[in-house]
């Protein structure tokens, strides 16, 4: 047996016993701190051995107090451990119930929120859609006008001047600009009345007193000028009249209804 | 490490230290009957051994009573690895009782109310006529002990007798019997390293 040995094996039985002085203990517990696993078998089992020697003393009987006063601090703090863990478990209840309350009311928010942000997607799209409307329009006016000054801007042009019949339109108000080379031909017209539903108004260019369709329109705002394109009016006649009459909606071959606007070449 | 102190508990797990393990598992989930039917099982034991070292009998009550409060308290600390609830519970009472003992307001009180000759601290060693122990494995395992002792030779048992049971340090025991202290130190160990073997071969250490 090693130096160290015999001395970690004599500090050893002496410190079992609690029978080394102060320095010894503290040198044991060091030499304790570094034991290899022998000299840790050997201090539990020279610990298990000592108290082996508890029972050379005759067993004696304490007061029956002794017990009843552990019993009472055992229970004591036993109730107060179950207390404590039911006043947990509350805890965590009101904890789960208060989490429930916050999550219906943030469910609530949300639906809300989203139904809101819904509708306010819905307006949005219906307002897109108006204004890309609004645009198709304006473009579709753009180009009508672009066709329109086309035909003002054609240096050879003849212009018949229309004017509204007594009975039907005392007011009424045509013009017509053919550029005869191209055959396009622009109508202007105001003041004349609005077409009921199923009618049309038709325009026919009066040659050798025979009427050649030149088109339908419809006037829904009899306030003010409504310009129109008139296409393929071929004719190289330089004597003539304009007439427009209230048709049938989509036009007749030959004029069958009121005449509204009369003018000559 | 582990392997070998599980191997040297393994080899003689009695019926009692089951029934201890069992009872120290029902303390660690705050069972109060499993405290209580540990209290019966030693109270008697432990008593005895704490009055040996503090002789008077109020003040070893009192112990007693911190020391099944200490189990209560801190059952969660018992390591079923690093020994038996009996080693355990009994290091703990005497350790407790050394510490009461050496306690600077207790040895004033002790000076002033005990003698410390032979006989105070020895008569309750080897009584054949004492109270038996509270069940008949701790009488067993005391009839193991005597007979173990009795291979030892009387200068070492004597020693190991009068630390254990006086709760005096070797210095202590030196002074007392006049015995030099490499002496006292020399037969400490021996006795202690002759004890645990011959208890090896019965009791479960």
């Amino acid at each position: 047996m090693s130096n160290q040995n015999n001395t970690f094996t004599e500090l050893c039985a002496g410190y079992v016993l609690n029978a080394l002085n102060e320095s010894e203990e503290r040198e044991f517990q060091q030499l304790l701190a570094q034991a290899d696993e022998e000299q840790l078998l050997l201090y539990h089992e020279l610990k298990a051995a000592a108290s082996e020697i508890a029972t050379l003393q005759p067993g004696v009987p304490p007061s029956p107090s002794v017990k009843k006063k552990i019993m009472e601090v055992a229970e004591a703090s036993s109730k107060t451990k179950s207390e404590n863990a039911a006043i947990h478990k509350m805890n965590w209840y009101r904890l789960a119930v208060a989490a429930s309350v916050l999550f219906i009311f943030t469910s609530i928010g949300l639906v809300i929120y989203s139904s809101n942000l819904w509708e306010e997607v819905q307006s949005k799209e219906a307002m897109i859609s108006q204004q890309q409307t609004t645009i198709e329009r304006l473009e579709s006016e753009v180009q009508r006008k672009e066709e329109l000054l086309t035909i003002l801007e054609a240096r050879d042009v003849d212009l018949v001047m229309m004017d509204g019949l007594a009975d039907l339109s005392p007011n009424g108000y045509g013009k017509v600009v053919w550029d005869k080379e191209s055959g396009n031909a622009l109508l202007q017209v105001a003041n004349i009345p609005s077409v009921p539903i199923g009618k049309d108004y038709q325009l026919w260019f009066i040659v050798n007193g025979q009427p050649i369709s030149a088109g339908v329109f419809a006037v829904d705002d009899p306030g003010r000028d409504n310009f129109f394109k008139i296409e393929q009016l071929q004719s190289s006649a330089t004597d003539g009249a304009f007439a427009i009459t209230m048709e049938p909606k989509g036009g007749m071959p030959e004029p069958t209804g009121d005449m509204y606007l009369l003018g000559n070449m | 490490m582990l392997f070998f102190i599980l191997t040297t508990i393994g080899k003689i797990l009695t019926k009692d230290e089951e029934r201890d393990r069992e009872l120290m598992a029902r303390i660690k989930t705050r069972d109060t009957s499993a405290l209580s039917e540990l209290y019966d099982n030693y109270n008697r034991l432990l008593f005895g051994l704490i009055l040996s070292i503090l002789t008077k009998r109020e003040e070893a009550e009192d112990l007693l009573q911190e020391v099944f409060i200490k189990i209560w308290q801190n059952a969660e600390k018992f390591d079923l690895e690093r020994g038996t609830v009996y080693t355990w519970v009994v290091t703990l009472t005497r350790n407790r009782s050394i510490d009461r003992l050496r306690s600077r307001i207790y040895k004033e009180q002790k000076k002033q109310s005990t003698s410390l000759d032979d006989e105070d601290v020895f008569h309750p060693l080897y009584s054949e006529e004492s109270d038996p122990l509270e069940n008949t494995i701790l009488k067993e395992r005391a009839k193991k002990v005597h007979q173990a002792l009795d291979q030892i030779s009387e200068k070492q048992k004597k020693v190991l007798q009068v630390a254990y049971f006086s709760g005096m340090s070797q210095s202590e025991i030196s002074e007392e019997f006049d015995i030099p202290l490499g002496t006292v130190k020399t037969r400490m160990r021996d006795g202690m390293i002759k004890l645990r073997e011959l208890l090896a071969r019965d009791i479960e250490l």
